[in-house]
């Protein structure tokens, strides 16, 4: 994965736009999910789902960060199109009869938590701290819980919607890593000292604090899918194999935070950050409902049908 | 005379427009008898154009006594920008008393920001006032624009093979006269209805109709509130929010019309205080200033005033600086967008289905109507048709790069040719009619100049224009407008060819100059 054309990335993801009416959501095959499988998946897909647009929001603050105008309108695309994949998701769990009615499905504590930091504090963020967590967590989706559902799902409706999702998703990869390679090149490098900088401001703090037990909780989820544990490291990994892969890539600070981080998360060993991380995943699951703020109206934009008729 | 006109009352009704479309078609037609088989002795003056521009040329030159003229327009009415946009709230966005010619003012002005119909009834007015029916010729499209270097004489060949002969030329096509359905993917699979808002289909019921609004420019902002009255569902598309202003527009009291009536001079007074705040603005719009800044706070309040919720209020924020794009004013446009049957969609559109608009979040917006607001063609780099001067010189391929020219008026090796609203002549910050006239008086200045000498050529000399080009593009770099946001002001390229680095006044004062030396005359 060499170094990419934003331009031609551009006009290619202009002209290789899919919806979701393109795929039949009542075609057979949805019975191929098993009763010992549907509870897991259910929740799985809704934090998949909700990962999704979590991920879309912060592309949205990424676009306002935007150096330039081909990057701000690719963040606008990659934007819309996590939220097409959310919405896709949320067309299977339809499928499977595991929405309530027409409801979207609740998202976890954890997830609020960051839906609401994201509304408060990542605009505020700068490009090279959310332009690293970005495409860690896509390497996460995309390299492991994405293939992982794919060898459990039979449904072949689900297999329609992920190609699609996944081809997305390589293009997300493609320009996440092309952009960490950016920020650590001569000309645009702002300096260690300055990226850094944003490390001890209280509201990326807040971020961390937010971030840290997502990620813990989403591995437990896969874990009790059934997700072999190495897989999601595997992926982990990727980031830091890709993202180190040159030398401009490796002078990105950020890349070597959020690498460190990946290490720690995959490290069961490392005592000293999953015992506080754990307990505050504890933590949070404890922190009722009724205490959190209205969910922001960003949310309320999300469906599973493929067509609005009003 | 600017009292006469003073007195009459524009008509400014549809049907009263109408019928005299009407008249005017049946005219043109019985006027038709071909006159393109014998060569026919040039006019003065050939005006290419029955808008704002070229009727004003008309009026400027029979009262510097010059009668001697034609205009050749190729719909059937005049009027132009203000004919063609009859989309419901469609309004002038610079008060009426300054969107207008001060040598025809209006105490009539029904409000401060007049609608299309009545702009268009003051046109009929200028026209009826001055006698100028009998000059223009209708459906005359024109094709094609030739100097003979030989005779000093300007030809035009309309799209029927038709031509007409003058000594001097006026290009006064209009900047925003030319539209078409934007090059959506799949727009032609649409089953539904389209419209473009600048060719407003009056005989289409809205009530109780879906309808997608694309384009939330000048037009769409004014478009939308008046829709969201009447149709069924009304979902906006948004590529790049603007700045809005508030709007401060209100029903002219009767006593106010009665004043401008007995008393001229205080419509004149009421003129210049418009003319000298708008002149301000040039400050906050133009450059980069402390008072670019204050603007935008005043549109950030407007927004927060006008839109509770934070989400909606980050899709509606602007990210380039006030003035790099048109700056818009509405009071009922963001109230509009909160209304429970309409909504806003800032997704990119992926394309145009049988039933509807796609968008990248992967859902089909299906509608009955969908309604284009996004604009004109705009040549920066081209002419809207061939125009060939001095030894078949074309000046669409010397243009290329982007418009150039003289003033904004002349361009070297295209003698005795005018343009209105050429390159570098728009305004951002004040009245498109005050830099007209301005523009007007310089180029009955170079047709008398013709008549008077019994020039065969008036010919603008090319390092005149070189450098004057020079001085405008160094000015143009510190503008907003070369700031780094893309708008239909700049070339692909970001080369502006279209506005004007500074006041109305430093315009205007350039423009009161004819300089003979800077011509070359044969
Ligand atoms: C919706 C809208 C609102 C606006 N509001 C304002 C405002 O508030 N303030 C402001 O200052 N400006 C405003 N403008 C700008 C406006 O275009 C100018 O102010 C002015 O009306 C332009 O006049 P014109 O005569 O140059 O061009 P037009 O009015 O476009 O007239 C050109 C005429 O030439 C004819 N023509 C074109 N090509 C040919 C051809 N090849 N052969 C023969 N005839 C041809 C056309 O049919 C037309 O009648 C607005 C524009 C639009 C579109
Ligand atoms: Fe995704
Ligand atoms: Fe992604």
């Amino acid at each position: 994965m060499a170094s990419i054309d934003l331009d031609k990335m551009l006009t290619k993801i202009k002209s290789t736009q899919w919806a979701l009416s393109d795929i039949d959501w009542d075609a057979p095959g949805a019975d191929l999910i098993t009763d010992e499988q549907w509870p897991k998946l259910k929740e799985f897909m809704a934090d998949l789902m909700w990962i999704e647009h979590v991920g879309a929001r912060a592309f949205a603050a990424l676009a306002k960060k935007a150096p330039d105008d081909t990057l701000r309108q690719i963040y606008t695309y990659f934007h819309a199109e996590e939220q097409r994949h959310a919405n896709a998701e949320m067309a299977l769990m339809k499928r499977w009869g595991m929405l309530d009615g027409d409801e979207i499905p609740e998202p976890n504590i954890n997830l609020r938590i960051v839906i609401e930091w994201l509304d408060r504090f990542a605009d505020e963020m700068p490009l090279y701290v959310l332009g690293t967590v970005v495409p860690m967590l896509e390497i996460a989706l995309d390299g492991a819980l994405c293939t992982f559902l794919l060898d459990t799902v039979k449904d072949p409706v689900c297999h329609q919607a992920f190609e699609r999702i996944n081809d997305d998703e390589s293009r997300h990869l493609g320009v996440g890593f092309t952009v960490m390679e950016m920020q650590g090149r001569g000309k645009t490098f702002i300096g260690a000292t300055k990226m850094l900088a944003p490390l001890m401001d209280p509201r990326l703090i807040l971020g961390i604090a937010s971030y840290a037990p997502l990620l813990n909780k989403m591995r437990d989820n896969v874990i009790a899918m059934g997700l072999p544990e190495e897989k999601l490291y595997k992926a982990m990994k990727k980031f830091e194999r890709i993202g180190g892969r040159t030398e401009d890539g490796r002078r990105n600070p950020w890349f070597q935070i959020i690498k460190y981080h990946g290490r720690f998360v995959t490290n069961r060993s490392q005592r000293a950050y999953h015992v506080p991380v754990d307990g505050l995943v504890k933590l949070t699951n404890m922190v009722p409902r009724r205490a959190l703020p209205a969910v922001p109206s960003w949310v309320k934009e999300l469906t599973w049908q493929p067509t609005a008729t009003h | 005379m600017t009292e006469s006109t003073a007195k009459k009352k524009p008509a400014p009704r549809k049907a009263a427009t109408r019928k005299r479309a009407t008249a005017a078609k049946k005219a043109a037609a019985k006027r038709k008898p071909a006159r393109n088989t014998q060569p026919v002795k040039p006019v003065s003056v050939l005006i290419v154009g029955a808008g704002f521009a070229g009727l004003g040329m008309a009026i400027r030159l029979k009262q510097a006594g010059i009668d001697d003229f034609v205009i050749l327009e190729r719909a059937s009415a005049v009027g132009g920008t203000w004919r063609d946009n009859q989309y419901p709230g469609a309004a002038c966005d610079i008060p009426s008393n300054l969107y207008s010619y001060s040598f025809a003012p209006n105490p009539d002005w029904s409000r401060s920001f007049s609608g299309s119909e009545e702009i268009l009834g003051y046109i009929h007015h200028l026209v009826a006032e001055f006698d100028l029916e009998k000059h223009i010729r209708f459906e005359k499209n024109v094709a094609d624009l030739s100097f003979d270097e030989k005779s000093g004489v300007w030809t035009a060949t309309t799209d029927k093979k038709e031509t007409f002969a003058g000594r001097a030329a006026i290009m006064a096509q209009g900047p925003l006269s030319n539209c078409s359905f934007p090059a959506i993917t799949g727009i032609d699979d649409f089953q539904g209805h389209k419209i473009h808002s600048a060719r407003w289909d009056h005989d289409y019921d809205f009530r109780g109709k879906r309808v997608a609004v694309i384009g939330t420019g000048a037009s769409g902002i004014q478009i939308i509130p008046e829709l969201v009255k009447t149709a069924g569902h009304v979902k906006v598309f948004q590529r790049t929010p603007g700045w809005v202003l508030p709007r401060p527009d209100f029903a002219t009291p009767a006593w106010n019309k009665a004043l401008f009536r007995k008393l001229p001079a205080s419509q004149q007074a009421m003129r210049n205080l418009l003319y000298w705040t708008h002149e301000s603005m040039a400050l906050a719009v133009i450059w980069n200033s402390p008072l670019t800044r204050i603007a935008e706070r005043v549109a950030r309040l407007h927004l927060r005033r006008q839109v509770k919720d934070r989400w909606l209020r980050r899709q509606l924020t602007p990210d380039f600086t006030i003035g790099c794009k048109r700056v818009l004013v509405s009071n009922d446009y963001y109230p509009a967008l909160q209304k429970d049957n309409a909504k806003l969609i800032t997704w990119p559109i992926a394309r145009i289905s049988e039933k509807g608009v796609r968008t990248v979040e992967g859902i089909e917006h299906q509608v009955d109507c969908i309604v284009f607001a996004t604009g004109f063609d705009v040549s920066h780099s081209g002419t809207p048709f061939p125009v060939k001067g001095r030894g078949g010189r074309v000046l669409g391929d010397e243009w290329q790069g982007g418009a150039q020219a003289y003033k904004s008026i002349n361009v070297s090796g295209y003698p005795n040719l005018f343009m209105t609203f050429g390159p570098n002549s728009g305004p951002g910050h004040n009245s498109a009619l005050v830099y007209m006239e301005s523009q007007l008086d310089y180029a009955v200045k170079g047709i008398e100049k013709i008549l008077k000498d019994d020039l065969k050529m008036l010919d603008v000399k090319e390092g005149v224009q070189r450098r004057h080009n020079k001085a405008i593009q160094k000015r143009l770099a510190r503008t907003n407008w070369n700031s780094g946001c893309k708008s239909w002001y700049l070339t692909e390229d970001g080369f502006n060819a279209t506005m004007y680095p500074g006041f109305a006044t430093q315009y205007a004062a350039q423009m009161a100059e004819f300089e003979e030396r800077d011509y070359e005359t044969v």
